[in-house]
C-alpha cells in the first residue's frame, strides 16, 4: 500500500501504534493528547486488528495496565498529556527500571505555552529524571515513524521508551504516508521465572539500578551513530556566522524560517532523540561553530546536558525565553538577536494596532456553551448560599470562574480533597465551618481522583456538600467515555456502566440527592438542605446535577425560547456576571442584554437569571 | 500557499482547512497546518494555521500569510498582521463601518491587502432560515469567487461536497452557492 493521508498529528502518531502491532493501548484524556486513542480504535476498526483500545480512569491506571500487559511479553502503550505523567509518575518510575519482556512506550503530550492546560511542563525533563529514552517528533510524519523506533529500541533493551509530541505536532494536520501492519507479538505468556524482573523490593532493586544505569549509557552511544535519521546537521552553504541546535517543532520552525529569510550561513543541528543526549554529536557540533543556539520546548533539557555551555546561547544566559511557545515570531526575534541583526521596521504594524485598539479588540475567553447544564448549577448554588465557598475541579465547568462561582482550582479531584481542608482549618479551631463549603467537580473527574478523596472525607467527618456535575462524558476533553458511561472506543464493544450514586454511597455517603440543572428554583432549596445535613452531621453530603452534555451528547433541550423586555432591563449586568451564557448577549450601545440568535439554544433557564424579570418566556410577554 | 483562518470556537472553521488539504492532496502537494483542539473551542478564539508547499512548520509566521479567512470580523481585525505584502483578506462582517477607521485603511495599503467584506451572518439569516452553522461552506464560496487560493471553484466545491457530512451536503452546497454569489468587487 503505498497512499498518502492528510491526517491529525494525533492520528498519525495512532496509525504508527497500529501499524507497530501494537497490542494494548490505554489514555486517559487531556488536551493535547485526546484524539490519539480514538483515532487508534478507528484505525484498528478498519485494519481489522484485534488490538486492546481502552480508556482507563486515569493516567496511572492507564499506564499500570499497559506494563502489566508487556509482563505477558505484548506490546503496549500508555497516552497522556503532560499533567497525566503527574499522576502516572508511580508506576512511571517502577517500570523504569524493569527489563520488561515486551515493548511499552509512554505518549506524552506537552503544551508549551500552556494552550490548553493548567502547567507547561517539559516532559522531556521527566524522561531525563526516570532515565527513559525519549523521542521528540518534529512533524506528524516524523511522530509516525518514532513510534516503530521506539518499539524497537524498547524490545531491544527491555526498557520503557517515551514519545513526546508538543502540542503543535499532535495537532499538526499534514499529508502521512499509510502502510500496513509490520508486526506480530508472540503469543501472551507471564514467565514466572526470574521472578525479581517485575518486583520493586528493596533488596532486589540495587542490581536493578546498575543494569539500568548502564543501558541508559548503551542508548546513548546508538543514539550517537544509529538514528540519523533523526539526529543530523543540515550544514551552512558558507562558512557559519551562527549554528543552533534544534529540536521537536522549534527545528521545524527554524528550518522554514531560514529558507525564508535566504540565510544561508547558519547550520542547524537536529535532535529528535534528546534523553539521553548524544553528547558527542553535540560536542563535535559546538567544537566547530563560534556560537551555538538551542532552541527547544520548552525546559532547557538538550542545553542542560551539554557539558559546556560558554559558547552557548540557551535559557541559562537568558538569549531564549525561559516561559512561552517558541512561536515562529519569537524564534525570528532570537535568531536576529543572535545573528546581532535588528527586525526590519513595520510602521504599518504601529497604524494597526491603533486600529485594534481604538476598535476595542481583545482576544475572546472560552465559555460554557449555550444550554450547559453547568451554568444552572453554579448559578443556583451562589444563590442559595451566596457565602460559600467553592473548591472546584477541572473540566469544562472550570469556566465559571466567569460567572464568580469558582473560588480554588488545584488538580484532578482537588475540589473534594481541598474543601475537606477547608473544614479541616475550622475544627482546628474547635470550630463548626464559619461559610458553607462546596466542592463541585464533573463525572469524568470524579472517577479520574475523587473517589479516594470523598472516602477520606466520609472516614474524617469532613462536612461540605459535594456537587457532581455530570454531563455524562468527559467534555472539557472532546467527549470521551470513562466507567460511569460504560460505552468504549472500539466498535461494536460495550463495557459495563459504573453507577456513579453506587460508587458515591460505596464511599459511604449517607445524603445523595440527584437534581436537575435546568430547574434553579426548585433547586435552591435543596442544596441549602444538603449543607445544614453535612453541617449537622459533620459528613459530606452529595448532590449529583444531571444533565447530559449539550455539545458533546448534542442534547438538544426541549424548546423554551424567551425574549429579553427592554423596558425591564435596567442594565444592571447581573446575567452577564453571573450567567454569562454566549446566547445571552451585551448590546453595549443601549446598555441592555438581549438575546443573540447565532448562539441560543432556546433552553430558557435564563428566565431565573434575571433579578428584575427582564428576561420572559416567549408567549408570556404582555 | 499560506493561510490563517480564524473564528470563535464553534463556528467550525476547521472544516475550511480540512477542504483545502483535501483539495492540495488530490493534486499530489504537501499540506502542513496548526489546529486549535481542546478548551478554546468553548467559545473563545481559535486560529488554524493552514500552508500548502514544502513547509517543514506548521505554523504561519506573522506577515507570511497569503490569504486570511475571518469568521468573525474582531477575530479577522486581530489578525491582520499575518497578512503578507500583496495579501488577501475575506472577512465575514457584521459592522462594515469598522473598515473605515482610518488606521486600518492606512495599515490596509501599506500592505497592499486585497481586503473582502462578507456579510455571511446576514445572508445566512435571510437565506438559509438563521443556520449559522454552513458559515464554513460560505466562507469557502467567497474565497472559491476570490481566485485568491489558486485552486479552482469547482474542486473547491466538489471538496465541500465530499466532506460534508451527507445528511448536510444539500445545505452546505447551498451556503457555497451564496458566498461565491455574495462576493463585492474589489475593494
Ligand atoms: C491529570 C490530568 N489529566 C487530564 C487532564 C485534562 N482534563 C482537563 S478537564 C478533564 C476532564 C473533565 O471531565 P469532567 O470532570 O467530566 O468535566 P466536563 O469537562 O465534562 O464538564 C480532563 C481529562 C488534566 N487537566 N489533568
Amino acid at each position: 500500500m503505498n497512499t498518502r493521508k492528510v491526517l491529525l498529528g494525533n492520528e498519525a502518531i495512532a496509525r504508527g501504534l497500529i501499524e507497530s502491532g501494537c497490542d494494548v493501548i490505554t489514555a486517559y484524556p487531556g488536551t493535547p493528547s485526546s484524539e490519539i486513542l480514538p483515532a487508534a480504535a478507528a484505525f484498528a476498526d478498519e485494519l481489522g486488528t484485534k488490538t486492546v483500545v481502552e480508556w482507563g480512569a486515569n493516567e496511572k491506571v492507564a499506564l499500570e495496565v499497559a506494563l502489566g500487559a508487556t509482563f505477558a511479553g505484548k506490546r503496549a502503550c500508555a497516552v497522556m498529556k503532560q499533567v497525566g505523567l503527574n499522576v502516572a509518575m508511580d508506576p512511571f518510575m517502577s517500570a523504569a527500571h524493569f527489563q520488561l519482556e515486551g515493548g511499552m512506550i509512554v505518549i506524552v503530550s506537552d503544551d508549551p505555552g500552556c494552550h490548553a492546560s493548567q502547567d507547561d511542563q517539559d516532559s522531556r525533563g521527566l524522561a531525563l529524571f526516570a532515565k527513559v529514552p525519549c523521542f521528540d517528533p518534529a512533524s506528524a510524519e516524523e511522530a509516525k515513524s518514532m513510534v516503530a523506533s521506539a518499539f524497537e529500541l524498547s524490545e531491544k533493551h527491555k526498557v520503557m521508551v517515551m514519545l513526546r509530541p508538543a502540542v503543535r505536532i499532535d495537532h499538526c494536520r499534514q499529508d502521512v504516508q499509510l502502510g500496513e501492519v509490520r508486526h506480530a507479538s508472540a503469543p501472551a505468556d507471564f514467565k514466572t521465572r526470574p521472578a525479581g524482573h517485575k518486583v520493586v523490593m528493596p533488596a532486589r532493586i540495587m542490581p536493578f539500578l546498575e543494569a539500568h544505569n548502564a543501558r541508559f549509557e548503551a542508548i546513548r552511544q546508538e543514539f550517537e551513530t544509529g538514528f540519523g535519521q533523526y539526529n543530523f546537521e543540515i550544514p551552512a552553504k558558507r562558512p557559519a556566522t551562527l549554528g543552533v541546535i534544534a529540536g521537536g517543532v522549534s527545528f521545524s520552525i527554524v528550518k522554514d524560517l531560514l529558507e525564508a529569510l535566504g540565510r544561508d550561513d547558519v547550520a542547524i543541528l537536529k535532535i529528535g532523540t534528546p534523553v539521553p543526549l548524544p553528547e558527542k554529536l553535540a560536542e563535535d557540533f559546538l567544537a566547530r561553530h563560534e556560537r551555538v543556539l538551542v532552541l527547544e520546548e520548552t525546559f532547557p533539557v538538550i542545553e542542560n546536558q551539554l557539558l559546556d555551555r560558554t559558547r552557548v546561547m540557551g535559557r541559562w544566559n537568558g538569549w531564549v525565553p525561559k516561559q512561552g511557545e517558541l512561536v515562529p515570531e519569537v524564534v525570528e526575534s532570537v535568531l536576529l538577536k543572535a545573528l546581532g541583526e535588528e527586525p526590519p521596521s513595520d510602521p504599518a504594524l504601529e497604524r494597526l494596532a491603533a486600529a485594534r485598539e481604538r476598535l476595542g479588540l481583545s482576544v475572546k475567553k472560552p465559555v460554557l456553551c449555550a444550554g450547559c447544564g453547568h451554568r444552572p448549577s453554579y448559578f443556583a448554588i451562589r444563590k442559595a448560599l451566596p457565602d460559600s465557598i467553592i473548591a472546584s475541579d477541572i473540566g469544562c465547568y472550570s469556566l465559571s470562574i466567569q460567572q464568580q462561582a469558582v473560588d480554588t482550582i488545584v488538580c484532578m479531584g482537588a475540589s473534594i480533597t481541598v474543601a475537606s481542608g477547608l473544614a479541616c482549618a475550622w475544627r482546628s479551631e474547635g470550630a463548626a465551618p464559619r461559610r458553607p463549603i462546596f466542592a463541585t467537580l464533573g463525572d469524568s473527574t470524579f472517577f479520574h481522583n475523587g473517589m479516594t478523596g470523598l472516602a477520606t472525607a466520609v472516614y474524617n467527618r469532613h462536612p461540605f456538600v459535594l456537587a457532581i456535575m455530570d454531563n455524562r462524558i468527559t467534555a472539557m476533553t472532546g467527549g470521551q467515555d470513562h466507567p460511569g458511561t460504560g460505552d468504549k472506543p472500539r466498535q461494536n464493544e460495550t463495557g459495563v456502566a459504573v453507577g456513579l450514586e453506587e460508587a458515591v454511597r460505596g464511599c459511604g455517603v449517607s445524603y445523595l440527592k440527584v437534581l436537575e440543572p435546568y430547574e434553579v428554583e426548585a433547586n435552591l432549596e435543596t442544596i441549602r438542605e444538603a449543607w445544614a445535613y453535612a453541617k449537622e452531621h459533620q459528613e459530606p453530603a452529595v448532590l449529583v446535577f444531571r444533565h447530559p452534555c449539550v455539545t458533546m451528547l448534542k442534547a438538544r433541550p426541549e424548546k423554551r425560547p424567551v425574549t429579553v423586555v427592554a423596558e425591564k432591563c435596567i442594565g444592571c449586568r447581573f446575567c452577564q456576571d453571573r450567567f454569562g451564557c454566549p446566547g445571552l448577549a451585551w448590546d453595549g450601545e443601549n446598555r441592555k442584554a438581549r438575546i443573540d440568535e447565532r448562539f441560543c439554544v432556546d433552553c430558557g433557564v435564563c428566565v431565573s437569571a434575571c433579578p428584575h424579570g427582564a428576561i420572559v418566556r416567549i408567549g408570556e410577554v404582555l | 500557499m499560506q493561510f490563517i483562518i480564524v473564528g470563535i470556537g464553534g463556528q467550525g472553521i476547521l472544516f475550511a482547512s480540512r477542504v483545502l488539504g483535501h483539495v492540495a492532496l488530490s493534486k499530489g502537494l504537501h499540506v502542513n497546518g496548526s489546529e486549535v483542539h481542546g478548551m478554546s473551542q468553548r467559545g473563545g478564539s481559535v486560529i488554524s494555521h493552514f500552508k500548502i508547499g514544502s513547509y517543514a512548520s506548521p505554523l504561519v509566521r506573522a506577515k507570511e500569510a497569503d490569504i486570511l479567512l475571518a469568521f468573525e470580523q474582531g477575530e479577522g481585525l486581530r489578525n491582520f498582521h499575518f497578512l503578507k505584502k500583496g495579501g488577501t483578506a475575506l472577512v465575514n462582517t457584521d459592522r462594515p463601518e469598522a473598515f473605515s477607521d482610518p488606521d486600518l485603511v492606512a495599515f490596509l495599503r501599506a500592505r497592499e491587502v486585497r481586503l473582502y467584506p462578507v456579510e455571511g451572518t446576514r445572508l445566512l439569516r435571510e437565506k438559509m432560515g438563521g443556520r449559522f452553522l454552513f458559515l464554513n461552506a460560505l466562507i469557502l464560496g467567497a474565497l472559491a469567487a476570490s481566485g485568491a487560493s489558486g485552486f479552482e471553484a469547482v474542486d473547491l466545491k466538489k471538496a465541500v461536497a465530499e466532506l460534508a457530512p451527507a445528511r448536510f451536503r444539500e445545505e452546505n452546497l447551498k451556503a457555497f452557492e451564496l458566498g461565491f454569489e455574495a462576493l463585492p468587487e474589489r475593494s
